[in-house]
């Protein structure tokens, strides 16, 4: 199978009382690989679309494929595991955890899923590090370290488990143009050399223009969904 | 359940992260341990020592004729086959007491069953007299009990012949000093000269009210032909009123009591004492509890960001709760050890104090049990008190964070 996410007919509504639809028959096919922009206003519905595939919330009707697996009806405990395994996630505010450093955070993942990290996996992270050029900042803590050196430590984070897929929200949302540049093209060599795919939810036009495909959600619906050749 | 060695190393980060929270937090425990092993040792230590006052130099089963309550004739059936014997006399006196002191000896709870007289007197001096006790004795038997070996403390402690020891409030009262002779007078009015070989002093007024001398100068003056009482000493002193209960069982024609029974209102005041000091333990419990729940749940809301990134990342609901409790667990069991180092130093800083001031010198009860307990419940609550965060923890939705920032 081609594909690395299938999202058939998914509709999210939220509240209790007074119950709003966010998502109204999503049908969406992710190809594995490739890099894949979601854009749209805000409210759109864009960072819950990206939430559901990523594992973060559940639909309220419809099903979802990761993988070839259908992860509708894994429980919680089930849904942590295959996040860990399967899934790197890229925030807009970085969440490291400012009690651990550098390079701590960014075996977490691995420590969750399997234990304490062997010296492979702790050299893996180095190298990741050395990739994105923040090797020398592997002992410092998250707020000895800028903006986009963080987003870097989170980045590595995000790939130490070799997860499948890559899910970012507004990654360079909270960074200056210069290092928001920077850090999309060490995001989209990474991704590529380690053969993942990307989705990201943005407003960046620019961002959105360098990816393999652009889909807009408009009002909870897609209102446009574009192949770029590149 | 699988623990994970990232929930340790998690916990241990935010404890140590949160430094003057997990110090402050520890420095409670440690307090309310220390106050509790304290608390314990003081209590313990001042029973036993109430205890060893009221009956270290006093029998601990006391065997009498059955004065106040005669036992029918017949009905006995006990161990010891003495009913038949057809003397009134049996009534006041215990006339085969070497047939209950074989009997005696044979059981092993038992230290030492001395033969006793007592008999009421008076020290005639000049125009004036002194009500006293005259208790005639057995040695070595009585020495067990009374240790006039090491309560005389003028004279020899050993009575023979005409040769008594007499207490120290007799002595204070009538002026005798060692070596000095006097008329002693018995109930019935006779009397004969004694002189004082040695005077002690037994702790307690009434002890200390005593004319000792030998058994069968006692059984002559005094006009017995047996004996008063059989004064019993157990190795257990708690174990008395169970053996006193065993005794009356095997020994129907006298009367048994134990020490127990003859000292309700020690026993009561003793107890009311534990009931108020396991008060004070339980709410000194509840404070840490309640404390330490409050300071998690506290830190449990500062790292709401970082239990969602780690939730996002693949930690469950139980890891993250573990987390929690790991943490609460941690500071129960520093502030536990703690506390019983502060709780050890305060008892013997007590003991320091009290001695070197003069004051009464209680010897603190250390014991296992006494340093454990406390600190073993300390660690417990504190485990308790992290459910509260842990649920907390445990039912974060990551989402929330994640949306918020």
């Amino acid at each position: 199978m081609d594909d690395i996410i299938i999202l058939e007919k998914i509709n999210k509504f939220y509240g209790d009382e007074v119950v709003f639809q966010v998502l109204f028959d999503i049908h969406l096919y992710i190809k594995r690989g490739k890099f894949t922009t979601i854009v749209g206003p805000s409210g759109s519905g864009k960072s819950t679309l990206l939430n559901i595939i990523g594992l973060l919330e559940s639909p309220t009707s419809g099903k979802v494929f990761l993988d070839g697996q259908d992860v509708s009806s894994l429980n919680k405990d089930e849904l942590a595991a295959c996040r860990n395994e399967k899934i790197g996630f890229i925030f807009q505010f970085h969440y490291l955890l400012p009690e651990f450093t550098a390079i701590e955070n960014i075996l977490i993942p691995y420590w969750i899923g399997k234990g304490r990290p062997p010296g492979e996996i702790v050299d893996r992270a180095l190298h990741l590090m050395d990739r994105i050029g923040i090797k020398k900042f592997s002992g410092k803590y998250p707020n000895q370290l800028s903006g986009g050196q963080q987003q870097r430590v989170a980045i590595a984070r995000a790939l130490i488990n070799k997860p499948k897929i890559i899910f970012a929200d507004e990654p360079t949302g909270n960074l200056d143009s210069k290092t928001s540049n920077l850090v999309m093209e060490l995001l989209k060599e990474i991704v590529d050399e380690q053969k993942t795919s990307l989705v990201m939810v943005t407003h960046d036009p620019n961002i959105a223009a360098g990816a393999d495909r652009v889909v807009e959600i408009v009002d909870g619906r897609i209102n446009s969904d574009s192949l770029h050749s590149n | 359940m699988r623990l994970n060695s990232y929930e340790f190393m998690i916990a241990r980060r935010f404890l140590v992260n949160g430094r003057s929270q997990t110090v402050l937090i520890i420095l409670g425990i440690a307090i309310g341990v220390a106050v509790q092993v304290f608390l314990i040792s003081l209590m313990d230590g001042l029973q036993r020592n109430l205890i060893q006052r009221t009956i270290g130099s006093s029998p601990h089963v006391t065997i009498a004729p059955p004065l106040s309550s005669p036992q029918p004739l017949g009905i006995g059936g006990g161990a010891i086959d003495d009913y038949q014997r057809p003397l009134k006399t049996e009534e006041s006196e215990i006339l085969s007491w070497q047939r209950y002191s074989d009997y005696l000896s044979g059981i092993e709870e038992i230290t030492v069953a001395a033969p006793m007289i007592n008999g009421n007197g008076y020290i005639e001096k000049g125009r004036s007299s002194f009500p006293v006790l005259i208790k005639g004795v057995t040695l070595p038997e009585a020495d067990v009990i009374y240790k006039f070996n090491k309560n005389t403390v003028s004279g020899d402690p050993r009575p023979g012949g005409n040769n008594v020891l007499i207490g120290r409030a007799s002595s204070d009262k009538s002026g005798l000093k060692v070596g000095d002779t006097f008329y002693l007078r018995n109930q019935t009015g006779a009397g004969d000269y004694f002189s004082i070989k040695g005077i002690f002093d037994l702790g307690s007024s009434a002890a200390n009210n005593m004319v000792v001398m030998s058994l069968d100068r006692a059984q002559n003056f005094l006009d017995i032909t047996g004996i008063s009482s059989i004064e019993i000493q157990v190795h257990d002193v708690f174990a008395a009123d169970g053996l006193a209960e065993s005794l009356r069982g095997s020994l129907s024609q006298v009367k048994v009591e134990s020490w127990q029974e003859r000292n309700q209102e020690l026993l009561s005041g003793l107890q009311a004492q534990d009931t108020s000091s396991a008060m004070i333990q339980f709410f000194v419990l509840l404070s840490i509890t309640l404390g330490i729940a409050s300071v998690l749940a506290i830190i449990a809301i500062q790292k709401s960001r970082q239990l969602g990134i780690l939730k996002a990342m693949g930690t469950n609901d139980k890891s993250a709760a573990r987390i929690f409790i790991i943490q609460g667990f941690s500071m129960g069991f520093f502030g536990a050890l703690l506390g019983i180092l502060l709780g050890l130093g305060m008892t013997s800083l007590f003991m320091f104090g009290t001695k070197s001031s003069g004051g009464p010198t209680y010897e603190l009860k250390i014991t296992l049990t006494n340093i454990l307990l406390p600190a073993v419940l300390a660690v417990l609550s504190a485990s308790v008190a992290a459910l509260v965060p842990a649920r907390r923890a445990a039912g974060l939705n990551p989402m929330e964070v994640i949306r918020n920032g």
